[in-house]
């Protein structure tokens, strides 16, 4: 019943159902990317007539958006339309991994820390400070050069760990909230284990605020994967990545060549601020003291 | 003040810790600054490093690291052994001077919007608020960069220079090396227009962030105020709107603000990064990642590093004395 009723709040909210369908383009972009894109979004594409407003003629570098390549190629010649909804898979990938990892870690320390308490949580909680009192995106750089720049899993890994601390915290919060409510006492006073009533009891009433956080998390992870593609700790030059991408259209920004830079830039706003919308909205769903 | 000392004493810990993590992070990569430095003769690069007394035992090295960094000096360069100490004071300057900027400009602007969305809500300025604090959050500052360099350099054709003094000043004609402000304070105005116009776009774009943080912030603390009894009260024993908002919710709204303004100022400092990247402006946190990361200049990683979480934790430590005097009830049980 009010699953239903959750439902019903979350429909009747129009900004969040925007969000949903950003959300979902992207997922649909990323399933179904070899079946979008017109070419190869990794191999040089072949001369076609269509010349006219190329650099060279002849030349299949940078050619403006015409019938045959919707967005243009870029520098090396490649579709910049099949890169982009092969983009899609990548930075989606990239995202839901780190923030995977980000729950498979910190979820676990948070509950636990905030489950017994005493000296384990108070150890768990200085080192969350610790880690928040470095810059972000900075121990990301650190952590991202220690792995060897260059690869996916090198940036899931460098945005994964440094969203741990905020979910260890806020699920800390979470239990703290519960730990001390009948249902949980009760379960304590039939015998139950602690790992059982965690698990069983605790957890599934902290679902919400995780949910939560990791949708608006997932928003940040494309923003933060973006960000070390541009400092040039991302993947490849030729990975199709959005990051990777709009740092590459950033050398043609001076010459105006705008369908380097524009589309790679609108895609990861467009799909931060859907995975924002969606969040948002699911927090007005799950706690209606919340919402305006 | 036995919570200010206390927290002032917590930093200490801290910082080791950060110290403690960045150093070990930075032995572990693999490869190290003689690698780097010494490519073309590799015969040199044991007799550097027993010099460096690089191979030392880590704590060993740490704990002199430490000594040194107390005493402000923080060591010289793994590239060419020249002292960092000058250089990372400038790069932090640069990063200080822009991320003020910024945030003044996201607490005025994402402050009114906030307080104005909550004072009209489901009007016009209401959704302009919502908006800002929507787009802030979702767009890449270095993408948002790109697009006001290409309207500002090929639309406005905005005289815009890469570099935080205009062409004009040389950076000894300054005492200190935050430009922006001296020249302010010592009424030089024709330079202080100068440096302005070359903040002004890295500003703009650094400030997205916190603005929509600050404006999101302001909006619901002033509706959760606005729905206390002591408003209605307010309110009902005859006192204009303007005047209970303005004078009673607001105080009040006040300290969450200021909460969300310490986090953001500190965040900014490692984040300002991508907006230095867009814009060659000279700031630490650029500085640690070309250096740093490309070169394995350890001490400039270590002390770069440092510095921001310092400034973080100083800021976070004025947030909490700015709580005593936002809030007299603080001050009562302080």
């Amino acid at each position: 019943m009010r699953g239903g009723r959750r439902w019903r709040t979350f429909c009747r909210n129009k900004t969040a159902l925007i969000g949903a369908g950003l959300v979902a383009l992207v997922i649909v972009a990323a399933l179904g990317a070899g079946v979008m894109a017109t070419h190869d979004p990794e191999t040089r594409v072949e001369a076609s007539p269509v010349a006219e407003g190329a650099e060279r003629a002849g030349s299949v570098v940078r050619q403006p958006p015409s019938a045959d390549h919707w967005l243009g190629t870029d520098e090396n010649g490649f579709d910049v339309w099949s890169r982009l909804v092969h983009g899609a898979r990548a930075s989606l990938l990239t995202a839901l991994a780190a923030v995977g990892f980000a729950l498979l870690i910190g979820v676990p320390i948070g509950l636990w820390s905030g489950w017994k308490g005493g000296l384990f949580d108070a150890a768990i909680m200085r080192a969350v400070d610790v880690m928040l009192a470095f810059p972000s995106i900075l121990l990301a750089v650190a952590i991202a050069a220690v792995l060897g720049s260059g690869s996916l899993t090198t940036i899931v890994l460098a945005v994964g760990i440094v969203m741990v601390p905020t979910f260890v915290r806020q699920v800390r919060a979470a239990v703290l909230q519960v730990r001390s409510r009948e249902f949980v006492v009760a379960a304590r006073a039939i015998g139950a284990r602690d790992t059982r009533i965690l698990f069983r009891t605790v957890l599934p009433n902290c679902i919400a605020p995780i949910l939560v956080l990791a949708t608006l998390s997932t928003g940040i992870a494309v923003l933060d994967a973006a960000g070390l593609s541009f400092l040039g700790l991302g993947p490849p030059a030729t990975t199709p990545e959005w990051g990777v991408m709009l740092t590459k259209g950033f050398k043609y920004v001076q010459r105006n060549l705008t369908w380097l830079y524009l589309p790679p830039g609108l895609a990861i706003s467009l799909t931060v601020l859907g995975f924002n919308l969606l969040g948002d909205g699911l927090r007005d769903a799950f706690d209606p003291r919340s919402s305006r | 003040m036995v919570f200010v000392l206390r927290r002032l004493l917590f930093t200490i810990p801290l910082l080791l810790a950060v110290s403690l993590v960045v150093f070990a992070l930075a032995d572990v990569l693999p490869g190290d600054a003689a690698d780097q430095r010494f490519q073309k003769n590799p015969s040199l690069k044991q007799e550097w490093r027993e010099k460096r007394g690089l191979t030392r035992p880590f704590l060993v090295r740490w704990g002199e690291y430490v000594a040194r960094a107390v005493r402000l000096d923080l060591g010289e360069s793994y590239w060419d052994d020249s002292p960092v100490s000058t250089d990372l004071w400038r790069r932090l300057a640069g990063t200080f001077e822009l991320t003020v900027c910024a945030m003044v400009l996201a607490v005025l602007i994402g402050g009114a919007l906030g307080i104005l969305s909550a004072m009209y809500p489901r009007t016009p300025i209401d959704y302009a608020g919502q908006i800002v604090a929507l787009f802030g959050i979702s767009i890449p500052v270095f993408w948002l960069g790109m697009l006001l360099l290409t309207f500002t350099i090929n639309v406005l054709g905005f005289p815009f220079e890469s570099n935080r003094l205009p062409h004009w000043l040389e950076a000894d004609s300054f005492g200190s090396h935050l430009y922006l402000f001296e020249s302010l304070f010592t009424l030089r105005l024709a330079d202080f227009l100068g440096c302005a116009k070359n903040i002004l776009l890295p500003c703009v774009t650094l400030s997205t962030i916190p603005m929509a943080v600050i404006t999101r912030m302001t909006r619901s603390a002033m509706l959760e105020e606005m729905g206390r009894d002591y408003a209605r009260t307010a309110r009902a024993k005859g006192l204009r709107s303007r005047k209970v908002v303005l004078k009673h919710v607001l105080r009040n709204a006040l300290i969450p603000v200021t909460t969300i303004t310490g986090l953001q100022f500190g965040q900014l400092m490692g984040g300002a990064v991508l907006t230095e990247r867009i814009f060659g402006w000279p700031g630490l946190g650029s500085y640690v990642v070309e250096q740093a990361v490309d070169r394995r200049d350890t001490p400039i990683l270590v002390g770069g590093i440092l510095l921001i979480a310092a400034t973080f934790v100083l800021v976070n430590l004025t947030v909490d004395l700015l709580y005593a005097l936002i809030d007299p009830r603080v001050r009562r049980q302080a």
